[in-house]
């Protein structure tokens, strides 16, 4: 880390840059075929670990980071880091009286938001529209305290599956990412193994179950197996879920996948409660659990930056305040109950990664500006074949193609409407008329014949 | 009165000095009666074909280009609506209707295919990708809520390769429009709503308006040779807002009763005492400004929209009597067109600008040009089985309307085509001239219906037919059934006389149908449950007492001698045994 000097100070700003830097470099190389030649020793297979060429190129920046840089360098790397930030945030309240619900998913999006997650990376379920709501006496806005300081829906909110689309079915689909094939990516959980993710529930439950909509439930069986499939696939690093509903705690009882942290509102036989009500939206605005939650992360994790751990927000939970018993589940957790405690509440809840720096590598510092400009001939190579194939296109192909459509045309039948003409009643009816009459003529000339 | 010039000379010199231009945009405000505001927002893009097709996009969105460009569409039309357009008060409406949705979401495009399967499987594309973009529930547009409208639609644009064209059409009439479909639409302008008038879109002002829709529009247009094409991009939200009501506090938009002492009291009411006060209606045109109106400051211009003549961003057709007064800090300049019945304003770059209209009595007006249509649809008939529907057009001009009318259904509302009956109450000929149909098929596809029609002079057209409900499946209701189901709107086309001139056409729409299906009692499962064992326990329960039991007189049974005697036998037979 210190053979390599470098003038171009990379601050705190500069760890994002790098992030993406590194996001944006492997991706092109991991899909590039390498040629025998290439000053790649060994194809690389996955873009942390065992990439070294790339904690070189942060090596760089990590030289340059300034000292507010060093205490997260400094700290152990001993377990594997997490790369990526996810927030799943679901409401599964319908109608307006449930309005707090809806209010505790979209604080907890603003804090998420807040301390980093990008839209992009939070899901967010919302089954009903409170904002627009005619019975809204505050249109285009959601409040989550009765003082109305802080207006939840702004001007800059984005809502991943709403209404219908929230079901148990699509919460289990976006969680497992077995979604159809036309699934836009803003509606779908892109982790992987290296992905902290924050799972926020919210809603009217009860023992061992949570009510979707007031039509269907989630048990908590099957949200055990939903993680457990997740963990199966490497969707996740670490899970933190969280959930605000009557008897909270039965819902991860059944949880059995690793490095999961699960924490609750309120017992088994206790109900969570709403924390207070605003007279002029005329509901409860919000529930007591989330209200404190919310009142440590607003007041103590001010930014991203923040050192506070899970433990200490855990800690802070007062049952003569919240009304129920919180519940917190670590045995799952690799390192148990310690480790769980010591994680930062904003590797979670925001989009802060550590950078791994690896020194074991001893190369010199032309190597890898070699290897920089090796891959920019590639990309200049690739534009240049590119640009070839768009000039190069051969006018006749087309004429080919055109010919094949009119032909195909052809014979295609459209569906569609059909057009209706009026009909000639007239002629129908004497025909239906005459129809008739022959049938009642047979039967009169049979039953003569009979009776002869 | 004065009459004033109005929307048509406007749209049509919108239209013709902006084709070429590279990015354009424009606010028109126009005071409606009883003290409501139209503010037309328009927003044009345009992007050459071949850049287009090499993924080289300037002001043209690179998120909804691709999905365009993936999903083989060539042109599309998205509308996102709420409200009703009050024609009867407010006049014609903003574009002649066609840039105006039926309430909720409505989708249609013609999309490049070579089969029927080839071209709805590219719509479902279009439509996830879409929901994606817009955090709509557009992927429930499937196959029962998608038609392939006949008459009623044009493209607007220059196709190539028309034949190989499908049109698909698609509604949720039930879809909430709120401010997670605003952030994607104001994220695809240039100037992302940071500058320009787009500035002034705030989701607390638009969805709290009496009519507003957000409309997206992409088509080709090609030269006379048919040789340099441009890929044009339209993006306009129309919203009609209640002065008073959009110029409460946004903190404080409840309407609290003012104190006596600050009414003006209307002392000719021969009831006005010292305590009874009718509020003095001064009939004076009520006082706005841009920021009170929007509830944001108009942030100057966007600095990509062409200069030049005829680009003034920000356009007030008021009567020449009304004040208007600018605020900015920047260099404007102002012009007026139309008998200075229009006044333009090219925003100053940087600095921010505000109209001011101060309170006042005004002696002349704008006249309203009338609308060429009325339109109205209803329900009627009892019980939950079924039902029949009426739509009213009525034709108030001098000169017979030919027109389409379009009708979506749900496939679990069934009209009866032998009853459609269309009458005229001045002509006692049938006005339908062509009639296309496609019945649903439960749970495929939805009724698809099409009539052709002649609306005569000063008449008024009724047209009804008869449906039957269906009843769905125990899982196929949504979770709030007892709200009804949405029908979407009919859309009405006047094919002549066409006074636009342009491709854009005429239309108008119904507002939705609310039909209410017969609902079962959602907990009825779980009293078949109880009934059926409190059943099975009763029957099944006393035929098999019947069945294995013997039953004897008490006398009969024999003695047995109590738990002495049973141990005892117990006994007895273990040491028997053993």
């Amino acid at each position: 880390m210190t053979e390599i000097g470098g003038e171009h100070g990379c601050s705190l700003v500069g760890v994002h840059i790098c992030q993406r830097y590194r996001k944006r470099i492997v991706e092109p190389v991991l899909h590039c075929p390498l040629s025998p030649d290439s000053t790649y020793p060994q194809p690389p297979i996955a873009y942390t670990e065992h990439y070294p060429r790339l904690h070189e190129f942060l090596e760089i920046g990590a030289m340059k980071f300034s000292s507010a840089l060093l205490p997260f360098l400094a700290a152990p790397l001993a377990a594997a880091e997490h790369t990526s930030n996810w927030a799943v945030l679901v409401g599964t309240s319908r109608f307006w009286f449930n309005y707090r619900h809806l209010a505790n998913v979209l604080s907890l999006y603003r804090t998420v938001k807040r301390l980093g997650i990008p839209d992009s990376q939070i899901i967010m379920m919302l089954p009903d529209d409170m904002a627009c709501n005619p019975r809204n006496s505050f249109p285009g806005t959601v409040y989550n305290n009765a003082d109305r300081a802080l207006d939840l829906y702004g001007d800059n909110i984005e809502v991943d599956y709403r209404g219908y689309e929230v079901t148990v079915e699509s919460f289990i689909r976006l969680m497992t990412d077995r979604v159809p094939e036309n699934m836009p990516r803003s509606k779908r959980l892109m982790t992987d193994e290296r992905s902290n993710i924050l799972v926020y529930m919210t809603g009217h439950g009860g023992n061992e179950f949570l009510k979707f909509q007031d039509a269907e439930e989630i048990s908590a069986y099957d949200l055990a197996d939903a993680f457990s499939q997740m963990w199966e696939k490497k969707r996740y690093h670490e899970l933190l879920f969280m959930i605000d509903t009557c008897q909270a705690n039965t819902m991860y009882s059944k949880f059995y996948s690793p490095n999961i942290i699960a924490t609750g509102s309120s017992e088994i036989d206790q109900s969570s409660y709403s924390h207070h009500a605003d007279s002029d939206v005329g509901v409860a605005v919000i529930d007591r659990y989330t209200y404190y939650n919310l009142e440590f992360l607003e007041n103590k994790v001010r930014d991203p930056t923040s050192e506070l751990t899970l433990g200490e927000l855990f800690d802070s939970y007062d049952e003569d305040l919240i009304h129920s018993r919180p519940g917190f589940r670590y045995d799952l957790f690799n390192g148990g109950a310690d480790a769980a405690r010591s994680r930062r509440i904003v590797d979670f809840f925001g989009n802060v990664q550590n950078v791994e720096v690896d020194n074991s590598a001893q190369r010199n510092e032309t190597q890898w500006q070699e290897e920089l400009e090796a891959i920019e001939k590639m990309i200049e190579e690739a534009k240049r074949r590119h640009n070839e194939s768009l000039n190069a296109r051969p006018q006749p192909l087309n004429v080919m193609e055109e010919v094949q459509h009119s032909e195909r045309q052809q014979n295609t039948h459209r569906e569609g409407a059909m057009r209706m003409d009026e009909e000639l009643s007239w002629k129908k009816q004497a025909i239906g008329g005459a129809a008739l009459l022959g049938c009642a003529g047979i039967w009169v000339v049979s039953s003569w014949l009979e009776s002869m | 009165m004065l009459s004033f010039l109005s929307f048509l000379v406007f749209n049509a010199l919108l239209a013709c000095s902006l084709a070429s231009s590279d990015y354009h945009e424009r606010l028109l405000l126009r005071p409606l009666p009883q003290s409501t505001l139209l503010a037309s927002f328009n927003f044009r893009s345009n992007e050459t074909s071949a850049a287009f097709e090499q993924q080289n996009f300037r002001y043209f969105p690179r998120s909804l280009g691709q999905i365009l460009q993936h999903a083989h569409t060539k042109e599309l039309h998205l509308r996102f609506s709420v409200g009703r357009w009050d024609a009867e008060s407010w006049g014609q409406r903003p574009w002649q209707g066609a840039r105006e949705g039926g309430n909720g979401v409505e989708l249609w495009a013609w999309i490049e295919a070579d089969s029927d399967d080839e071209a709805f499987a590219r719509w479902q594309t279009l439509v996830n990708s879409l929901s994606g973009l817009f955090c709509a529930s557009l992927n429930f547009i499937d196959a029962t809520r998608t038609i392939r409208p006949v008459m009623a639609f044009e493209p607007e644009g220059d196709h190539r390769n028309a034949t190989n064209l499908h049109l698909l059409h698609g509604t949720l009439p039930h879809e909430v429009v709120c401010t997670e479909n605003l952030t994607p639409f104001l994220k695809l302008l240039p100037c992302k709503g940071k500058a320009g008038i787009s500035s002034l879109l705030d989701g607390h002002k638009l969805f709290d308006a009496s009519f507003q829709t957000m409309a997206i529009d992409v088509r080709p247009v090609c030269d006379t040779q048919g040789q340099d094409c441009l890929l044009e991009m339209d993006q306009s939200v129309d919203m009609v807002l209640d002065v008073a009501r959009s110029k409460r506090p946004q903190d404080n938009p409840i309407p609290r009763p003012v104190p006596i002492e600050q009414i003006e009291c209307d002392t000719s009411k021969h009831y006005n005492g010292h305590d009874t006060c009718y509020p003095l209606n001064k009939g004076t045109e009520p006082s706005w400004s841009l920021k009170e109106i929007f509830g944001r400051s108009l942030k100057g211009a966007c600095p990509l929209t062409d200069a030049g003549p005829g680009s003034e961003t920000l356009c007030i057709n008021t009567p020449p009597e009304r004040d208007i007064h600018i605020e900015t800090d920047g260099q404007f300049t102002e012009s007026r067109s139309s008998a200075d019945t229009m006044r333009c304003y090219q925003l100053p770059i940087g600095s921010d600008f505000d109209l001011v209209l101060p309170e006042q009595q005004m002696s002349t007006g704008l006249v309203l040009p009338e609308p060429q249509l009325y339109a109205a649809r209803s329900i009627n008939g009892h019980g939950q089985e079924r039902g029949s529907a009426q739509s009213v057009i009525t034709n108030p001009s001098a000169r017979g309307m030919e027109v389409v009318y379009l009708e979506s259904l749900p496939w679990f509302m069934k009209p009866y085509l032998h009853t459609l009956r269309a009458h005229v109450d001045t002509d006692s000929e049938n006005p339908v001239r062509e009639t296309y149909y496609r019945p649903a098929v439960d749970r495929q596809r939805g009724s698809h219906l099409e009539i052709r029609m002649v609306v005569p002079p000063a008449s008024t057209l009724t047209l009804t037919y008869d449906f039957e409900k269906a009843i769905l499946r125990y899982t196929e209701y949504p979770p709030d059934a007892n709200r009804g189901f949405d029908a979407a709107p009919a859309v009405v086309r006047v094919l002549s006389p066409n006074t636009m001139g342009d491709r854009k056409g005429i239309y108008l729409r119904t507002t939705p149908l609310l039909l209410s299906l017969p609902t079962p009692d959602f907990s009825m499962p779980y009293n078949v449950i109880i009934l059926t064992s409190t059943v099975m326990a009763l029957g099944f329960g006393n035929i098999f007492n019947l069945v294995v039991r013997r039953f004897v007189g008490a006398h009969e049974v024999p003695q047995t001698g109590g738990l002495k005697a049973i141990l005892q036998a117990k006994i007895a037979r273990l040491t028997g045994r053993s």
